[in-house]
């Protein structure tokens, strides 16, 4: 069975997505009748471009072969439990991105930042607390009053 | 010129935007003494507050944030012996073991006084040759900025990390996203249904989340994987000026060399402060009596290091200013500091702007005086801040991202675009794709596409690229550059399977033979 190494897995999805966007170039309205290109033949030029490149990208990690691997294998969950402080940020940064026009620029930064803190600094002793809460409650006013009194730009 | 140079002169010494160049700076050296943040993340988080200032006001502070940048990543080097920012790699070499004899402010004085003779020699580059490029490339047609755009992407693809089809993709993928919304035909493309995307993507958001997220992220799985410990590190550091002064006395030829080798590679696309520093570097070591004390804490490894990536800041303007392409990432990003402020940097740049061209001049000198005197009194301060632990440092980026990203035109749209990028920045990152092709695709996509269609409708030929005789040498050069880059390609692999196969365990035992 073929493995799917990273090489792969990329030349696949650039396949994928110049599949997809070749398609959704049908949808662009043809060159009227002064002018010599219409508005897909740029988007176009450049899928067939990144097609090219991803078969010539697939075609050579097939040749090369898969690397042996110098690691084992992870379980999802072990892969998981690896990186979940990266995908705890990126879950933080989205509920951050959803919330602020819900409850506020204020609320909601703090909120994240508080929590982003703890998950990266940890919460296992009063100093951490402290420092949290001190860039947490220092940091998101001192933005907001630059933005709004000094560069005179609304916050939600 | 020198009228303009003069008018520019009294903009910027203005008490504001003096202010402004002043706090460029602290935060550029600040920036670039954070191991993992970069002269870049400083920028990129700057960048959102000159929404609101003048162009020279904005201009002055991107300017003062690189000055300092550039010269920052000494601080951590010296202190930590871990290079704030890629382009001090070698001055760690010789600045760490300087400091571990005992030494930290006489490496530290070294460094910044290369890094401010280096700027100054730089802006002398940037001054004679920026207009005689401009004013040779006047004459280009779209046909020659077109093979000129192609070439700078070829470039900086071939040179991304050896990886060269995942470069080219990269740079194709960034100038796809730009086809995104209404083109110049009032054409609507790739909306996926969503109105927000009508106008395209912002280019800032875009450049934030695919460069911030991956940088950011990455930093976090480096803590992961190995523990670094700041405790202990003595930031009680005094600079001993007249040491300094006999110290750079003799370093007279090797600034001087340093300097116009950083210039040089700054003004060439896909290059930038790291190639820089190690062809000073290896200079430095050819041309030097001792080479045997490279290593070891000579201030002639010191020097060569850091007048050579402070020179890129000012010969990097030379492509950016004078023909509008930006050579690294930093420059893609001034370069979209400008264009947010309705400046275009290309030749005309210089007849039409001519104030804001002097304004960046006269910044980059009052950068270096500014970037050397908050070096030598705040060095301490600065020893301090490069302390700051990742943990404290992601967070609050990620939250200036976000607003940033807002507050360009105060659209929440923005941030879930910003979001979008970040993973996918991640993942490409993930999967060893260089990032500054994209990134320069994106900057570059819109212009390239004009050009090319205005090239096409003045005659329809596609052959007429390669009969106007510059259009054909720019594709020529973008054909050799993809050639050399494979030949590069070929050689890296070569040295990793020799590599692998020295590390094979040989299948006879040893005494065998």
């Amino acid at each position: 069975m073929l493995t799917l190494t990273k090489d792969r897995a990329l030349a696949l999805a650039m396949l994928v997505l110049a599949g997809i966007l070749l398609v959704e170039t049908g949808n662009i309205p043809p060159p009227t009748s002064w002018q010599p290109y219409g508005s897909a033949l740029f988007p176009r030029i450049l899928l067939v471009v990144i097609a090219v490149l991803a078969t010539l990208l697939l075609i050579r990690s097939l040749l090369a072969g898969a690397p042996q691997r110098t690691t084992p294998r992870l379980a999802f969950g072990e892969w998981l439990a690896l990186n979940r402080t990266v995908l705890a940020l990126f879950a933080l940064f989205g509920l951050y991105a959803l919330l602020l026009p819900l409850i506020g620029y204020l609320a909601a930064t703090l909120g994240f930042l508080v929590a982003s803190l703890a998950l990266l600094l940890g919460v296992d002793s009063r100093r951490k607390w402290t420092i949290n809460l001190a860039v947490s409650f220092t940091l998101a006013p001192l933005v907001y009053a630059i933005f709004r009194f000094g560069l005179k730009v609304w916050l939600p | 010129m020198a009228d303009f140079f003069l008018q520019a002169l009294a903009q910027v010494s203005s008490p504001t935007v003096l202010l402004l160049i002043v706090i460029g700076v602290l935060f550029g050296i600040v920036g670039g003494s954070i191991p993992g943040f970069t002269v870049t993340m400083a920028i990129l988080v700057v960048f959102p507050f000159t929404f609101a200032m003048d162009p020279v006001s904005g201009v002055s502070l991107m300017v003062g944030v690189f000055v300092g940048g550039y010269s920052g990543g000494i601080v951590s080097g010296v202190m930590l012996g871990i290079p704030g920012t890629p382009s001090s790699i070698t001055t760690v070499y010789d600045g760490y073991p300087m400091a571990q004899q005992g030494q930290p402010g006489r490496a530290l004085g070294i460094g910044v006084a290369a890094s401010f003779l280096g700027t100054l020699i730089s802006v002398a580059v940037l001054v004679f040759f920026g207009p005689l490029i401009a004013s040779f490339s006047m004459n280009f047609r779209p046909w020659e900025i077109t093979a000129l755009i192609v070439f700078a992407l070829t470039l900086v693809a071939g040179l991304s990390n050896g990886a060269l089809l995942k470069g080219l993709l990269a740079a194709a993928l960034g100038l796809l996203i730009t086809t995104v919304g209404y083109d110049r035909n009032s054409n609507l493309r790739f909306d996926f249904g969503l109105p927000a995307l009508g106008s395209g993507f912002e280019i800032l958001p875009v450049m934030i989340g695919v460069f911030a997220f991956s940088q950011l992220m990455g930093n976090i799985e480096k803590l992961r994987d190995e523990k670094h410990s700041s405790k202990g590190v003595d930031t009680n550091v005094s600079i001993p000026y007249a040491r300094i002064l006999r110290d750079m006395a003799g370093q007279k030829l090797n600034t001087v060399r340093s300097s116009l080798i950083g210039s040089l590679v700054g003004a060439l696309p896909g290059t930038g402060g790291t190639v820089a520093n190690f062809v000073s570097y290896d200079q430095a070591k050819k041309f030097s009596r001792h080479p045997e004390r490279f290593g070891t804490g000579t201030p002639d490894g010191i020097v060569a290091s850091e007048a050579s990536n402070s020179a890129v800041a000012g010969g990097a303007f030379v492509p950016t200013l004078a023909l509008g392409i930006p050579g690294d990432l930093p420059m893609a990003i001034m370069m979209g500091v400008l264009i947010l402020h309705g400046i275009t940097p290309g030749p005309l740049m210089f007849e039409q702007n001519p104030v804001l061209v002097g304004a960046i001049y006269a910044s980059l000198l009052i950068g270096a005086v500014i970037m050397v005197l908050c070096q030598l009194m705040l060095v301490r301060w600065f020893a301090k801040i490069s302390l700051i632990p990742q943990q404290i440092l992601v967070p609050v980026v990620l939250m200036l991202c976000a607003i940033g990203s807002y507050a360009l035109n105060n659209n929440l749209f923005d941030i879930w675009v910003l979001f979008a990028f970040g993973i996918l920045g991640y993942l490409l990152w993930k999967a060893d794709v260089p990032l500054t092709p994209l990134i320069l695709g994106v900057v570059l996509g819109n212009n390239l596409e004009r050009q090319l269609f205005r090239a096409l409708e003045l005659d329809s030929s596609w052959l007429t690229f390669l009969t106007r005789p510059l259009s054909a040498l720019f594709l020529a050069l973008a054909v050799a550059s993809l050639i050399f880059s494979l030949y590069q390609n070929r050689r890296i692999q070569r040295h990793q399977r020799q590599a692998q196969d020295l590390a094979k365990p040989s299948k006879e035992p040893p005494h065998a033979a």
